[in-house]
This record gives C-alpha cells, sequence and structure tokens, in this order.
C-alpha cells in the first residue's frame, strides 16, 4: 500500500492568494419564526450575522429556530454574538438547528452553562 | 499547613509552593497531607497531576478522596497554556466564596517534549499573576529524580515558596525561594522559535490579509487534511487558523503570514505578524461574562495540544500543534 499523497501548494512565500470573498446570506424561515443562514460568519459576515440575531432577540414568539445546515464556519467573535443573543432571550427559546459540529463545542468552552441554546441534531 | 510568608503590608493571600520530591513516597509524604488537611477544613480540593501520580494519590486518600476533583493533567493539560483558564481557574471559579481553595498542580514531568518545556516554565511563572489577590494554594510537585536540572533551578524562580520533602532535617518545612523571579522566566522563555520550514513537501505557506482570511483558512484547513487531520482535529485547525490571523488583521498591522506543516504526529500551524502581545497572560484568563471580545487566544489555548509564542519589538508568532 503506498503512502498518501501530500500535495504541496505551490505558492511562493509572500504571495497573497487571490481574494475570495466569504459571503452570508440570511432567509427568513416560512413554516415557524426564524431564519436560515448559508455561507459563513467571520469578519467580514459579523454584521449581517448581527443585524439577524437582533431581529431573533426582538421576536416575540416562544422559540426562535435558526437553522444552520448550510453555514460553513463561525468564529469565535460569530459565536459571542449567539451566546450574546441567547442570553437576552430570557425565557424564551433559542434553537440552533443543524449547526456546523465545532459551533456547539466552542460555545460550550467559552461559555459554559449558558441556558438558552437547545441544538437540534436533525 | 501552609501559609504565607511574613511581609510588609497585608499578606499576599495566593499560596505557590514548589514541593520537590524523590520518590513515591515522598510524593505521598508531601502531598497527602495537604489533601487532608484541606478537607479537614471542609475546603475544596483539586488534584491535577500526571496520572501514575494521580492513582498515587487516589490510592493514599481511599475513600476521603470522594470529595476530591481528580484530573490527569496529561490530558487536561497537554498545552500548558490552557492549565489556568481550563483546569485551574475552572475549579477555583466554581467554588463557593470564602473558603481557601488547595490544588496539587503538576505541570512539568520528565517527558514533556523540548517545545513544551518553555510553555510549562511561562506558565509556572505566570500563575502567580493570574491568582494574585486570590484565597487559593497552589502545591506543584517536582520530581527531583527525573527532571533536569534546569527545571529544578526554573522551579525556584517560579515559586515563591519551596517545601524540600526528602528525609533529613528541615524536610517537609516550607521556606522562601531565594531566586524567585517569575518575570526573568517569562522573558528568558520568550525565546525565538525555531524557523519553520519554508520549503519541501507537506509545507503550506502564504501571506495574508483582510480580504483573503477566509481563502487562507480554507486553504490551511485543506491542507491540515492532506496531513491526516479530520474531525474534531480539522476543526480545531480551522478554528485557530480564523483567530490567529483575525488577530493579525485586526490587532497585528493588518498582515502577517501563515505556514502549516506536519511535525511528529501534529500539524502545526504558525501565524507571524507586527504587532506585539503587550499583555503574558493574553488568552490564560477565562473571560468574564460581560466581556466584549478578547476570547480568540483562549479558544486557541483551549483546542490547541500546544501553543508556542515569540514576540518583540519586530513582531509576533505564534505556533499551535494540533494532533493528528
Amino acid at each position: 500500500m503506498s503512502e498518501p499523497e501530500v500535495v504541496r501548494p505551490r505558492r511562493p512565500a509572500g504571495a497573497v492568494p487571490a481574494p475570495a470573498v466569504p459571503w452570508l446570506s440570511v432567509h427568513p424561515l416560512t413554516a415557524r419564526a426564524g431564519f436560515r443562514a448559508v455561507g459563513e460568519v467571520t469578519l467580514p459576515t459579523h454584521r449581517i450575522w448581527e443585524r439577524a440575531l437582533e431581529d431573533a432577540v426582538r421576536d416575540r414568539g416562544d422559540v426562535y429556530f435558526v437553522e444552520l445546515s448550510a453555514l460553513s464556519f463561525v468564529d469565535v467573535a460569530g459565536a459571542e454574538v449567539l451566546a450574546d443573543a441567547a442570553r437576552r432571550f430570557g425565557e424564551r427559546r433559542l434553537v440552533l438547528d443543524r449547526p456546523p459540529a465545532a459551533l456547539p463545542r466552542v460555545l460550550g468552552l467559552l461559555w459554559p452553562g449558558l441556558p438558552a441554546i437547545e441544538v437540534a441534531a436533525s | 499547613m501552609i501559609t504565607a510568608t511574613e511581609s510588609a503590608g497585608p499578606p499576599e493571600p495566593f499560596v505557590h509552593p514548589a514541593l520537590f520530591y524523590g520518590d513515591a513516597e515522598e510524593y505521598l509524604a508531601g502531598t497527602v497531607p495537604f489533601v487532608r488537611a484541606a478537607l479537614a477544613d471542609g475546603a475544596p480540593v483539586a488534584v491535577a497531576v500526571p496520572g501514575e501520580n494521580l492513582r498515587l494519590i487516589q490510592d493514599a486518600l481511599g475513600a476521603d478522596g470522594d470529595a476530591v476533583r481528580f484530573t490527569d493533567m496529561r490530558e487536561a493539560g497537554r498545552n500548558p497554556g490552557r492549565i489556568i483558564p481550563g483546569v485551574l481557574r475552572a475549579f477555583t471559579d466554581a467554588q463557593p466564596p470564602g473558603r481557601r481553595v488547595h490544588i496539587v498542580g503538576e505541570p512539568v514531568w520528565a517527558d514533556r517534549s523540548p517545545a513544551e518545556y518553555p510553555a510549562c516554565a511561562q506558565h509556572e511563572a505566570l500563575i502567580n499573576a493570574a491568582f494574585r489577590g486570590r484565597e487559593v494554594t497552589i502545591l506543584c510537585p517536582y520530581d527531583t529524580a527525573r527532571l533536569e536540572a534546569r527545571a529544578l533551578a526554573d522551579a525556584h524562580a517560579t515559586h515563591p515558596l519551596v517545601i524540600l520533602a526528602g528525609a533529613g532535617a528541615g524536610a517537609g518545612a516550607q521556606r522562601g525561594s531565594e531566586s524567585y523571579d517569575p518575570d526573568e522566566v517569562v522573558a528568558r522563555y520568550n525565546e525565538p522559535l525555531p524557523p519553520a520550514p519554508d520549503d519541501g513537501a507537506g509545507v503550506f505557506t502564504t501571506a495574508f490579509e483582510a480580504d483573503s482570511l477566509s481563502a487562507v483558512r480554507h486553504l490551511a484547513t485543506e491542507h491540515g487534511a492532506r496531513l491526516g487531520l479530520a474531525g474534531p482535529g480539522l476543526e480545531n485547525l480551522a478554528l485557530i487558523t480564523a483567530e490567529l490571523t483575525t488577530n493579525s488583521v485586526v490587532h497585528g498591522g493588518g498582515t502577517g503570514g501563515l505556514t502549516v506543516w506536519g511535525e511528529g504526529g501534529y500539524v502545526v500551524c504558525e501565524v507571524r505578524d507586527k504587532g506585539r502581545l503587550a499583555d503574558p497572560l493574553a488568552g490564560r484568563q477565562p473571560a468574564s461574562r460581560d466581556q466584549r471580545g478578547g476570547r480568540g487566544l483562549l479558544l486557541v489555548n483551549l483546542v490547541a495540544d500546544l501553543v508556542r509564542m515569540h514576540t518583540g519589538a519586530a513582531g509576533t508568532t505564534v505556533r499551535c500543534y494540533v494532533g493528528c
């Protein structure tokens, strides 16, 4: 059995990769209160994520769903926005539907005991 | 019973002795009475030491150990930068106020690698600043039979108090360390890292700026996968890359360099920029609940198997190891 091939990208040190614009789009759910997020939550898309969660905090329903199956990545600042929103939910429920695997782990490591966020795996 | 040394002004409540032991008998003689005395006072006690020493203490305590929080430091403290937030503060912050918290913490053992040791010494030095003013005692055992002379000398510089567990006159007594100088240890081990490989199979290196953060994270993660990372390890590499490169863009001069390579069963991710890290405790203290921002480096410490840093006027290098 041969060794797995390791491919080294041929990129001269100091060359900056061509910009790949990260994006995030937010779509209201139709059957229940919430939104579906598509893309990634990183420095350039934080503002969009913050606005979506501000709307979630202002919603008055008992349960709010954030559908994240098409979200590829959330950085720590994005997780902080979510933790902050969850605290402002009070007695209401914030449900993360199919989040990226690392997100619940990051929330547990940095905001242990955060009560308001539920994670739905399916 | 361990108490603070006499000094002018109110005594420092944080007590941080090094316990020098030569064998299992001395280890137990130095640690078990410390644990039992705290238990007798109804004080919270944690023991975070390498697994083989954990079992020694557990066997000696028997059922009395039920009230003690035991942690295998080889796992929980693999990255020395994780020990203050993830082990020590995680325990002390969870205790009710009004009771001195007692911890046996052994972060330095003989088979720590040469890459790990400087981070261990800095960690031991930084404990003093991290716990200043807190009603906490952390007793740190050091194995005189197996540790290098350098580690034993450093322990005298990182601990204000020392205890010799051996037999003979003065055994078990606590005295002030004559060479206590934790800031010097932090500075001495803030040493330039061996150069990252700049060429060869399995090395990915690139520059980055704000517009390329996302692309660089994708490329670094793809390279980590080629080097053997999968599952949570690969997620950790993505998180580490994102937090370090974003820090460089926001705080470190706007641009930086990243290199990812394989080394001895780890994927290593290094980020360099022109910024200077002013606070040696950055990323080593749990964030307060309402703190805005400032958790990126903390997460890096919590998920990496080792974090080494060098910072100075010319810039900062952060090197993280993620186990395959």
